[in-house]
């Protein structure tokens, strides 16, 4: 080996960098039992299609969707705080957080780089879960086709099969999947800023599932603090703060009515992401603020 | 670090205030496209119960909806109306936009608590039995018109409350201006103009009405010339003495 | 022209407000230290007096409240100061899942290394730190003093011009720790520069060229080693084959001077030399 070698120069921003704490971020997350969950979904799924063939194929398709994406909702809202939760927390105490920025690596790429680490993973889980939910919707769909052109008579078969079909897709199921997305990864978000001061990951976990709560009622709470005057002091101080400081959640549960067919406009589905996308980077960006001033 | 805490504070607060407006004006143009219908309110919680209220609250409407829907399925098994209907109330109020609650609701009161009103053994006087099951008739009438409210652009409900006035009611009047609605409501069934042709053809007073438009359909063409237009149209010109050289030739079998 | 120094610390110092109370502890207190390019230099003190605070100020973990730390003239609270610097904490826990060389893979990346020369980078330390054998083996298959190791030869990934090694050999049996000592050694003799934090004063004395003990966050003693432990008015003599009467003759001389003969013995190995004698490989 050489003798010890002149200074190097710095990159200001790397996405190299950013890449390799992410994809590592990733194989740790992937190491929990969070396979397990894809399990427990696949089988949630296909155990529900099951006890339903008393009903007619509408209500059956129904309670399938229903019970698909009302799983999708609560496991990747789930993945999201459990998974960013730990993170930082876990690299502190570990000490590898300072191994890690004891390199030439800002702040800023490490938590962009845990935080992407998080947001692929919440695509892969809910990928594979619409993976396994449209399969199986497929196959229902399939049954349901064979059985009405077994039972139904010719001159109503086509109508029929037309209703068999609306029932079982619907175009506004990808928007609506893509919103379940976006509210995972605000939670995933919101998660991230909490522990960037909180104690314990604990109290990270906890505060992130009462603001999830709080979040479906927020409107309420919003419309209250704006329409009221003769509200007392201090209950307009709480409705503020409810009205401030926590999300808007109902904004992006939106698929409760279009798994019954509810259409969603693009221009509306693109206003609606967007306001997911502003909170995600919000809330990232105030958790970095917190996080650069952090004494390790 | 405590300083960048209290700063972070402030930064949500602002960022509260400047999404307020946007977040606002979203939600109404959600509730325009018909999302985030279900009522939340006390009557509600009290006939969901509190844990099924807090659930749908959280995110989980559907789910919640869908559990007191075939909970409600159940009942009719066992012919509890009672519950059964609470449950169905409960399942439209958190999906307002679940176009098969409000008909399956409707047609379960309609069509299968009123013939078992009508049938009530424990009931010997019969005047009470009718009255019971108009009164279903109208439980299943009142859910498919709240039901065409928060869904006015689905044909499906409209078709079903023609078919029930026509059914049921016997107010043909009613069924006519109902098909006539749902005629309007884009993927309407095609025989929906039909339908409001031939129930005014029933309704007193709209004959002269009815025959025009049968008539429009008759000149539409031969997919056009079912027995059951051939039949009114043949029935009409005799009730309106339509002069000979105007009417139109019915087939015999078709003719009354 | 006198080198950039590799560490300046000047008038460093650190106070830590305790929430919900009015005091404040000094973690360190107006320090003022210099590392020259190529030392070792030993950073000691009891628990508590402020070594790893120093530390992780020298590698901008923390800010100071007051003062200013540069490493190579690079003010040390920027990110560009560490393209100099590889930290290897005390007791570390790397990505259990990540083999060796994934593990040093994942670093270099870190430092803005690249394929080939990660590959090849990553090579060389596993050869340099004798992990070759256990590239592919799991950290978590790895004994303490792998672990240590490892953890050098990720310090090491971006061929840095500073070392800074908490604890290096704590928890780590003799015959890894001489192993370490000796990889410090090597770094010293290819002129990279150690700073070290160690409660093994032995280990301290035998590879470090200077020394500063805190003590309360306050820098009490700095100088080099051999000038601050040696006992300027006492000499020694090691002899080989000395007989009986050689011994006496220099008695009688000593006893004739205005020195005094304070003590006369075998020396001893250390307990170290003769554990590994006993327990290395045998002839």
């Amino acid at each position: 080996m050489t003798a010890a070698p002149a200074a190097t120069k710095h990159k200001l921003f790397s996405p190299a960098r950013v890449s390799a704490i992410a994809s590592n971020t990733l194989l740790e997350l992937v190491r929990l039992k969070v396979f397990y969950f894809m399990l427990l979904f696949a089988l949630l799924i296909i155990g529900s299609s099951a006890f339903t063939s008393k009903f007619s194929f509408q209500e059956q398709f129904q309670v399938l969707k229903d019970v698909s994406l009302g799983a999708m909702s609560i496991f990747t809202w789930l993945l999201a705080v459990l998974a960013t939760a730990m993170l930082l927390p876990k690299d502190i105490e570990d000490r590898t957080l300072y191994t890690i920025l004891a390199k030439p690596v800002p702040r800023f790429e490490y938590l962009l780089g845990k935080f992407l680490g998080v947001l692929f993973l919440l695509f892969i889980a809910i990928s594979l879960m619409s993976a396994v939910f449209v399969v199986v919707l497929y196959t229902r769909e399939q049954t349901a086709l064979a059985e009405a052109s077994r039972g139904v008579p010719p001159n109503l078969l086509t109508d029929e099969i037309r209703q068999i079909r609306a029932s079982a897709f619907n175009s506004n199921l990808l928007p609506g999947i893509v919103i379940i997305y976006l509210k995972a990864a605000l939670c995933a978000a919101l998660t991230l800023l909490l522990s960037t001061f909180a104690s314990s990951w604990i109290f990270t976990i906890i505060t992130s599932v009462v603001v999830y709560l709080i979040g479906h009622i927020q409107p309420i709470a919003r419309e209250a603090y704006l329409a009221s005057a003769t509200v007392a002091p201090l209950t307009k101080i709480f409705l503020a703060l409810v009205s401030l400081l926590i999300p808007d959640l109902t904004a992006l549960s939106l698929v409760d009515d279009i798994v019954v067919g509810n259409a969603i406009p693009m221009l509306l589905f693109a206003k609606t992401a967007a306001l997911g996308g502003i909170y995600v980077c919000f809330y990232f960006l105030v958790g970095y603020f917190v996080f650069s001033g952090k004494e390790l | 670090m405590n300083r960048r805490v209290v700063i972070a504070f402030g930064m949500l607060l602002v960022f509260g205030a400047l999404r307020m407006p946007f977040e606002r004006q979203l939600e109404a143009e959600h509730k325009a496209a018909y999302f985030h219908g279900a009522k939340f309110d006390l009557g509600l919680r009290e006939q969901i119960g509190q844990m099924a209220f807090l659930a749908a609250l959280s995110g989980f409407r559907s789910l919640v909806a869908d559990g007191l829907y075939l909970h409600a399925h159940a009942l009719w098994e066992r012919t509890e109306w009672g519950r059964m209907k609470l449950n169905f109330d409960g399942a439209v109020a958190l999906q307002p936009r679940c176009i098969l609650f409000w008909d399956q609701a409707a047609w379960h009161m309609a069509f299968n608590a009123s013939i078992a009103a009508y049938e009530d053994k424990n009931q010997p006087r019969e005047a009470l039995r009718i009255k019971a099951q108009r009164e279903y008739w109208k439980l299943g009438e009142d859910y498919l018109v709240r039901g065409i409210a928060n869904n006015p652009d689905n044909p499906t409900l409209y078709d079903r409350l023609g078919f029930l006035y026509r059914e049921k009611f016997k107010d043909h009047c009613k069924s006519a201006e109902t098909y006539a609605r749902c005629a309007k409501v884009p993927g309407a069934p095609v025989y929906a103009k039909r339908f409001a042709a031939y129930e005014l053809a029933q309704c007193p007073g709209h004959e002269r009405e009815a025959y025009e438009q049968l008539r429009t359909f008759y000149f539409m063409g031969k997919d056009e010339h079912l027995p059951t237009l051939l039949k009114w149209l043949g029935k009409l010109q005799e009730k309106l003495e339509i002069p000979p050289e105007q009417k139109i030739a019915i087939p015999p079998a078709s003719n009354p | 022209m006198m080198a950039t120094p590799a560490i300046s610390i000047q008038n460093v110092t650190k106070i830590y407000p305790i929430p919900f109370k009015r005091e404040k502890v000094t973690a360190v207190s107006d320090l003022s230290l210099t590392v020259e390019p190529g030392q070792v230099y030993g950073l000691l003190g009891p628990n508590g007096s402020g070594k790893s605070t120093t530390m992780k100020i020298v590698l901008g973990l923390v800010s100071p409240t007051s003062g200013k730390t540069e490493i190579f003239g690079r003010d040390s609270t920027t990110v560009e100061s560490r393209e100099d610097v590889g930290f290897l904490p005390e007791n570390p826990y790397f990505y259990k899942y990540l083999t060796g060389e994934e593990t040093l893979h994942f670093y270099g990346k870190l430092c803005g290394l690249s394929g080939a020369k990660i590959r090849e980078r990553a090579k060389e330390l596993l050869k340099l730190v004798g992990l070759e054998n256990a590239a592919n083996r799991r950290l978590a298959g790895y004994s303490k003093g792998m672990l240590q190791r490892i953890g050098l030869a990720q310090a090491m990934i971006q061929e840095p011009r500073l070392l800074v090694l908490d604890e290096p050999t704590a928890g780590v049996d003799p015959a890894g720790s001489r192993e370490i000592r000796d990889l410090i050694l090597d770094f010293k003799k290819r002129g990279i520069t150690v700073l070290l934090c160690s409660h093994l004063l032995e280990q301290v004395q035998e590879i470090c060229d200077r020394i500063g003990i805190l003590h309360r966050g306050a820098l009490i003693r700095e100088g080099k080693l051999e000038d601050l432990i040696s006992i300027q008015d006492q000499t020694e003599l090691i002899l080989e084959n000395a007989t009986p009467e050689l011994l006496s003759e220099l008695q009688a001389v000593i006893a004739n001077s205005s020195a005094r003969l304070l003590d006369q013995r075998k020396p001893q190995k250390t307990l170290e030399r003769y554990f590994l004698d006993v327990t290395g490989p045998q002839p």
